[in-house]
């Protein structure tokens, strides 16, 4: 069951619409204060949340969420609302996606989202980006067959991107994760290290197919199933 | 708030080098007039003191012509006019004499001021005639950009709505695709425009950031694919380019629309180079295309705001992108511009300022 929380009637319509027909039962909750009541209420597997509501925060709404469940909450941002979007992920919000949006790009991410959820049920530790293999537990890691030495630091990223695999993982969430709070702002260890990841794991280092930049946001690791 | 403390700072300068001036010049009249005095009769002497004054009233506000009047009329007196050494006067006529500096003194500072307040005036209609040019490109650039996709957005939703059961398959899809990709597209029109607006407004924070170039045009690349698809995008990015201090969403808009520009404007099929490397106290980011290139004209008036040059294939872009593009970086300190590139195509720039990045602490590589 999914949980939209959206104030506009014509956009909570079209994604029940589209939902409906890809299957997934909805809820939908028109302001912040409903939202609470209805995720606590009918215990959704996922949340939509738009960002603009009339009464709280949507941020706000994620937080409350965020108190008592892990379920996945996808974002609807408006372009002006960077900040807000950092914000969000950074409360707790796993993905976000920015309005206007066709729904294929909203299902791609709830896909992402439930998958992420299946994977880390399913205690896998190994990751799969084209034909580079790297297993989290044993912490080795190996491209088209060839043993690929990474670095304690470098595995420690890996490992946090993997956290967040299919999804967005802020500079914040990364920084504090892999070099701890004193260095949430040491954004330049981030380039430098994600820069290294790439040079041993993709094919091509500059347009990556797996560690995927979000400018002025975080990285998405993105898997092969 | 900085541009007033500057301007003011600069008025309170001026005051005091007009003010130090009108000293100056009486004190050159009077070297002049005490070599003049033995062959010259004290009327010529005034004379270069009122020369001096005219130049005093000429070059700087009222205050130091006024100050200049007054101190050559002093000193005339002091100097020339007996009883010498004395701030008296004998002789009815000299009175005259110092009542003319005095009005000349006025009257040219005023003249001066009505000149430089018409000069003003000019150039703030100037501003306003450039407003108006802008506001009218505005309105044209949105009825014509704005409403060809809300034609064909009413026109295909209404026609599903109406009578979509009778439509077949395809052509239902077909419709609404079309209604998609028009709102996709106006959508990037309105955003072009709002951001213009905020940037011209100085609405607009740079947050910045230790930056990778290499990850912003892979996260360009990756946006603008589909409208790459047909062009062939080489990336050229030194190993040791250094990271750039930046708001990263902004340079990969500035970037963006380099690339989205030569995507509009040149052939499927042509190559487009994009490199970057340090220049001294600089780093120069290039998109360079080839395909024949723009004229001499075009090269400036490409960045201006709904200019589209005058290539063929305008199609439909709005004629903000370079104008954003070259607003951005200059938010950053740096410079945009076009230039011919003499194998026939256009090299498309922008500069950022270097900094010393600061350093990573390195890391054991032993396991």
């Amino acid at each position: 069951m999914i949980l939209i929380v959206e104030d506009e009637p014509d956009i909570r319509r079209f994604l029940r619409s589209t939902f409906d027909l890809e299957g997934y039962r909805v809820v939908e909750a028109a302001s912040g204060r409903r939202a609470s009541i209805d995720a606590g209420t009918h215990k959704p597997d996922l949340a939509i949340v738009d960002l603009g509501l009339p009464d709280i925060d949507g941020v706000e709404v994620i937080r409350r969420i965020r108190e008592w469940s892990p379920m996945p909450i996808i974002v609807l941002s408006a372009r002006v609302q960077e900040r807000a979007k950092i914000e969000a992920l950074d409360a707790g919000a796993d993905d976000y996606v920015t309005k206007p949006f066709g729904v294929g790009e909203l299902l791609a991410r709830v896909r992402a989202a439930f998958r992420h959820a299946v994977r880390t049920a399913s205690g896998t530790s190994i990751l799969r980006l084209g034909t580079t293999v790297v297993d989290l537990e044993k912490r080795s890691a190996s491209r088209d067959g060839a043993e690929v030495h990474l670095t304690p630091v470098e595995f420690r990223l890996l490992i946090a991107l993997a956290k967040h695999s299919g999804m967005v993982a802020t500079q914040r969430q990364l920084l504090t994760e892999v070099w701890g709070p004193t260095h949430e702002r040491d954004t330049h260890y981030l380039r430098i290290y994600m820069k290294q990841l790439r040079d041993k794991l993709e094919v091509d280092p500059v347009q990556p197919h797996h560690l995927l930049t979000e400018t002025g946001i975080g990285y998405r690791l993105v898997l092969d199933e | 708030m900085a541009a007033v403390g500057y301007s003011e700072s600069m008025k309170v300068n001026w005051n005091w080098i007009g003010y130090s001036s009108a000293a100056g010049a009486t004190a050159v009249c009077t070297l002049a007039g005490l070599a003049m005095r033995s062959r010259f009769d004290l009327v010529n002497i005034a004379m270069v003191y009122l020369l001096a004054v005219v130049i005093i009233a000429l070059r700087f506000p009222r205050g130091p012509a006024i100050a200049a009047s007054v101190f050559s009329v002093a000193v005339f007196d002091f100097t020339f006019v007996p009883p010498r050494g004395r701030l008296t006067i004998d002789d009815v006529q000299y009175l005259l004499t110092f009542a003319i500096m005095l009005a000349v003194a006025l009257v040219i500072s005023r003249l001066v001021e009505s000149i430089r307040h018409q000069a003003s005036a000019q150039a703030a209609l100037a501003i306003d005639a450039e407003t108006e040019r802008i506001r009218s490109a505005l309105l044209a650039s949105i009825s014509h950009d704005l409403r060809t996709p809300l034609a064909v957005m009413a026109g295909a939703s209404s026609s599903l709505a109406a009578g979509g059961e009778r439509l077949g398959e395809e052509e239902r899809r077909a419709l609404a695709t079309s209604v998609f990709h028009q709102a996709q597209e106006m959508s990037e029109h309105v955003a072009k425009i709002l951001q213009m607006t905020r940037l011209e407004a100085g609405a607009i924070t740079v947050e910045r950031d230790w930056v990778a170039l290499s990850e912003i045009a892979g996260a360009v690349l990756t946006r603008l694919s589909e409208r790459l698809k047909a062009h062939r995008v080489i990336v050229e990015l030194p190993d040791d380019l250094p990271l750039v201090r930046v708001d990263a969403t902004l340079i990969e808009q500035a970037l963006g629309n380099l690339l989205e520009n030569c995507a509009k404007h040149t052939p499927a099929g042509t190559i487009v180079r994009v490199f970057a490397r340090r220049e001294g106290a600089e780093i120069v980011v290039t998109v360079e295309d080839y395909s024949g290139g723009l004229s001499d004209r075009d090269l400036e008036r490409v960045f201006a705001k709904f200019q589209r040059g005058t290539v063929e294939g305008g199609g439909t872009d709005i004629g903000l992108g370079l104008a954003i593009c070259r607003a951005i970086v200059r938010l950053h300190g740096g410079r945009a511009w076009a230039e011919r590139v003499p194998a026939g195509g256009t090299a498309f720039r922008f500069t950022l300022p270097f900094e010393e990045p600061p350093a990573v602490p390195a890391e054991s590589t032993v396991t």
